[in-house]
């Protein structure tokens, strides 16, 4: 009797002790923790939430800032900001002028979207070999001289890989743009080891391009490549939207506007190298066919 | 007499097969220049030079067609006697495109320069030029490092009062397979690189010589030694045979294994004190100096088991390879691939009217069979793991990790495991039994890190 009597005895004890100790601990502790939270708070600016949702969340670096969070908070810092996210495009300006009670200017520039400057497919261009070794275009183009031009595109995709919206893909060895899926990241423009992927401001739903990089002069490009722009001049005399700079015609981009002009500068092109790039943009001839004879 | 195995080494390596025998016994063979060449203004690491010649103006062979305008830069000259056809781009083995200066050959000149080793015996006396005035004749004719990177030699031996040079190393290990253009060179021009070896000593005023030759070449070792013997003013040059191991002849390793000492990452061998000069940059310092020629022709190897007449030729610079190949018997249907410089470090060439520069001393052609053994189509597969790659780097980094890094796009991890120490030799590449391209990724990487670098505006 007086055994068991002293056995629950220490058993009770035991267990007050335990939890004594226990609720000594968990007040240690919150005295901790609470002191922690006031000492530590962390002020998140809702305003920066707020852009952040707002935001694509993609994290594509078109805006130049590491990720979407980072741009939140910059655009938030400096309101000259906006408007930055080519993703997102208007909608998502306007979302944030409203979070942040601003004004979107002059109704946005023109979005940007990549146009790349060569038209050559595999079979309108000059290879002296066969290339076979790491199949990445940064890799195939410090081995020079297999694809005789220096300027094309070597259609190994690097673009395509840097791409996260699957709106690049190689075709029959050139880099094509899709332009329903873009949203002028500029990720593929960045991957290029060519610089051949440009980033245009499309004032129009199509636009008109001279698709060549060459620098060579005409009679080198003429024997490296069926489509490249032997910088004739023939572009210039019809309109003056169009400029030859050291072997090259080239576009005014920032003024461009569909014209009769433009379009004889298409048609009479003796390579076909002026083409249309965009959503809707109409085929370019084939390679080797002859300008058509378009009465002035 | 002097020991000929040689001890001295670093950690790391290969042993490709060897594949000498093609041209090993063949003495250098004058070579009949054809309608054309092409002279790059950029055959050098540094500034290019600025063509000085006109459209259509006669050049002689030696005249200056470019002239260097910057310190580190070297002119470039005529080796044939003709008239400037254009100056244009020119395929370049490593550039791609540069310029060059197109000239077409007189074919009634006597086109043919005989190259004058009898001019250089045991009693050649260094101490009779001054040291200002080799210096200026190095330049003057051009003379570039020889063994491929073509570093203005007169920039080498510029005395420098904050890196006192303490020896100069004389590379004639030659560990590329196939390629005997510097052995045939030391044992047939042997005086004439021993003289240019004093010239240089004395332009850098640095008396401690040593030249390094791999001990698979016995003849070389006992020629070179007995010369040095011989020459009553070379007492300070030592002969060092050097173990045969691919890549020896790479500067940092060859200072590792006769001078014990490591370059550091990202710096020059001049920073320890160090200089290395190629056997045939000393052939054409001696040239330059005492017979006043420019740099205007090299001994090039021309080898593989598919020509008819591999061998070592005294090449006009700007030959185009295609020339040469016809020269030797022509381009076989087996032939493959056809490499400017030897198979482990060459660059592979796929436009033939590439001409040959100052720093290319061989054209290797390899059968589709050779290319088979050794790599093909790509049948890359997993990394299992075995770390040779890590047992035979010679720069002692671990080439497995780096690649997956690229490939993968981790660039900054790539670059914690200290991809720039990569000294591209392919060692990894070669022994990798699951046929990865290590080298070619970390080639890759290194231009996407500086790609990277660049464009970092924020």
């Amino acid at each position: 009797m007086m055994l068991a009597q002293i056995a629950m005895d220490q058993l009770l004890r035991g267990i007050a002790l335990s939890a004594a100790t226990m609720l000594l601990l968990g007040t240690a502790f919150a005295v901790v923790l609470l002191i922690a939270s006031v000492k530590l708070k962390v002020t998140v600016d809702e305003k920066v939430q707020q852009v952040h949702e707002a935001l694509p969340k993609i994290d594509c670096g078109a805006c130049g800032y590491a990720g979407c969070a980072s741009y939140a908070k910059a655009v938030v810092a400096n309101p000259e900001l906006l408007g930055k996210c080519s993703p997102g495009g208007q909608a998502t300006a306007e979302a944030i002028a409203g979070i942040l009670n601003l004004q979107v200017r002059g109704g946005g520039s023109a979005p940007l979207r990549p146009i790349v400057h060569c038209r050559a497919h595999k079979g309108d261009r000059t290879y002296h070999a066969e290339y076979a070794g790491i199949p990445l275009c940064t890799a195939a183009n410090a081995q020079p001289n297999v694809q005789a031009c220096k300027f094309g595109c070597l259609g190994f995709g690097d673009c395509t890989r840097a791409c996260k919206f699957d709106a690049l893909h190689v075709i029959d060895g050139l880099a094509t743009v899709d332009y329903e899926k873009c949203t002028g990241c500029t990720a593929c423009s960045k991957a290029c080891p060519r610089n051949l992927i440009e980033m245009v401001p499309f004032g129009q739903e199509n636009m008109m391009t001279v698709a060549c990089s060459s620098r060579e002069t005409g009679k080198v490009t003429r024997s490296m490549c069926q489509v490249g722009c032997i910088a004739c001049g023939l572009c210039v005399k019809q309109s003056d939207l169009f400029t030859v700079d050291d072997n090259l015609a080239r576009l005014n981009y920032e003024k461009y506007e569909p014209s009769e002009a433009t379009e004889t500068a298409m048609t009479k092109c003796p390579t076909g190298v002026i083409v249309e790039r965009g959503k809707t943009a109409r085929q370019p001839r084939a390679a080797g066919e002859k300008a058509a004879k378009a009465s002035a | 007499m002097i020991e000929i195995k040689g001890t001295m080494s670093f950690a790391g390596g290969v042993h490709p097969q060897e594949n000498k025998r093609f041209t090993e016994q063949r003495p250098i063979e004058l070579f009949t220049v054809g309608k054309q060449v092409a002279i790059l203004l950029g055959q050098h690491i540094g500034a290019i030079c600025k063509p000085v010649v006109a459209k259509k103006e006669a050049v002689t062979a030696g005249q200056v067609i470019g002239r260097a305008e910057a310190f580190v830069s070297a002119p470039v000259h005529s080796s044939v006697n003709g008239v400037v056809k254009d100056i244009t781009l020119q395929s370049h083995p490593v550039l791609g495109r540069a310029m060059a200066v197109i000239i077409e050959t007189d074919a009634a000149a006597d086109n043919v320069k005989r190259p004058c080793p009898q001019r250089f015996g045991a009693d050649f006396d260094a101490s009779a030029w001054d040291p200002v005035r080799i210096r200026e004749a190095i330049q003057e004719a051009g003379v570039v490092g020889m063994g491929g990177a073509g570093f203005p030699t007169r920039v080498k031996l510029e005395p420098n009062p904050q890196m006192p040079k303490d020896v100069i190393i004389i590379n004639g290990c030659e560990c590329e397979p196939f390629i005997t253009c510097d052995y045939r060179v030391m044992t047939e021009w042997t005086h004439q690189v021993l003289a240019g070896v004093q010239l240089a000593a004395r332009a850098a005023e640095c008396s401690n010589v040593k030249i390094a030759i791999e001990d698979n070449k016995p003849e070389a070792i006992k020629i070179m030694h007995k010369a040095v013997r011989e020459c009553r003013e070379a007492k300070n040059i030592e002969v060092v045979p050097v173990r045969t191991k691919y890549p020896q002849g790479g500067e940092r390793q060859l200072i590792k294994a006769v001078w014990k000492k490591d370059v550091p990452v990202g710096g020059i061998p001049p920073m320890i004190g160090v200089v290395v000069l190629n056997v045939a940059t000393c052939a054409a310092i001696a040239e330059a100096v005492v017979c006043g020629n420019p740099l205007t022709h090299r001994v090039a190897t021309v080898s593989g088991s598919s020509i008819a007449r591999p061998g070592n030729y005294y090449v006009p610079i700007g030959t185009p390879v295609a020339d040469l190949i016809d020269y030797c018997g022509g381009l076989d249907e087996k032939i493959a691939k056809v490499i400017l410089g030897g198979p482990m470090m060459g660059f592979a060439i796929a436009d033939l009217s590439t001409p040959i520069t100052k720093t290319g001393g061989a054209v290797t052609l390899l059968t589709k069979e050779e290319i088979t053994r050794a790599k093909y189509d790509r049948r890359e597969t997993p990394c299992i793991r075995c770390g040779r790659c890590l047992q035979v780097c010679p720069a002692g980094i671990n080439p497995t990790r780096i690649a997956h890094a690229v490939k993968h796009g981790m660039l900054d991890v790539a670059d914690q495991y200290h991809m720039n120490a990569c000294i591209e030799c392919g060692c990894c590449s070669y022994i990798c039994p699951a046929n990865i391209e290590l080298t070619g990724y970390i080639k890759t990487g290194k231009i996407l890190v500086a790609r990277a670098k660049k464009r970092m505006p924020q």
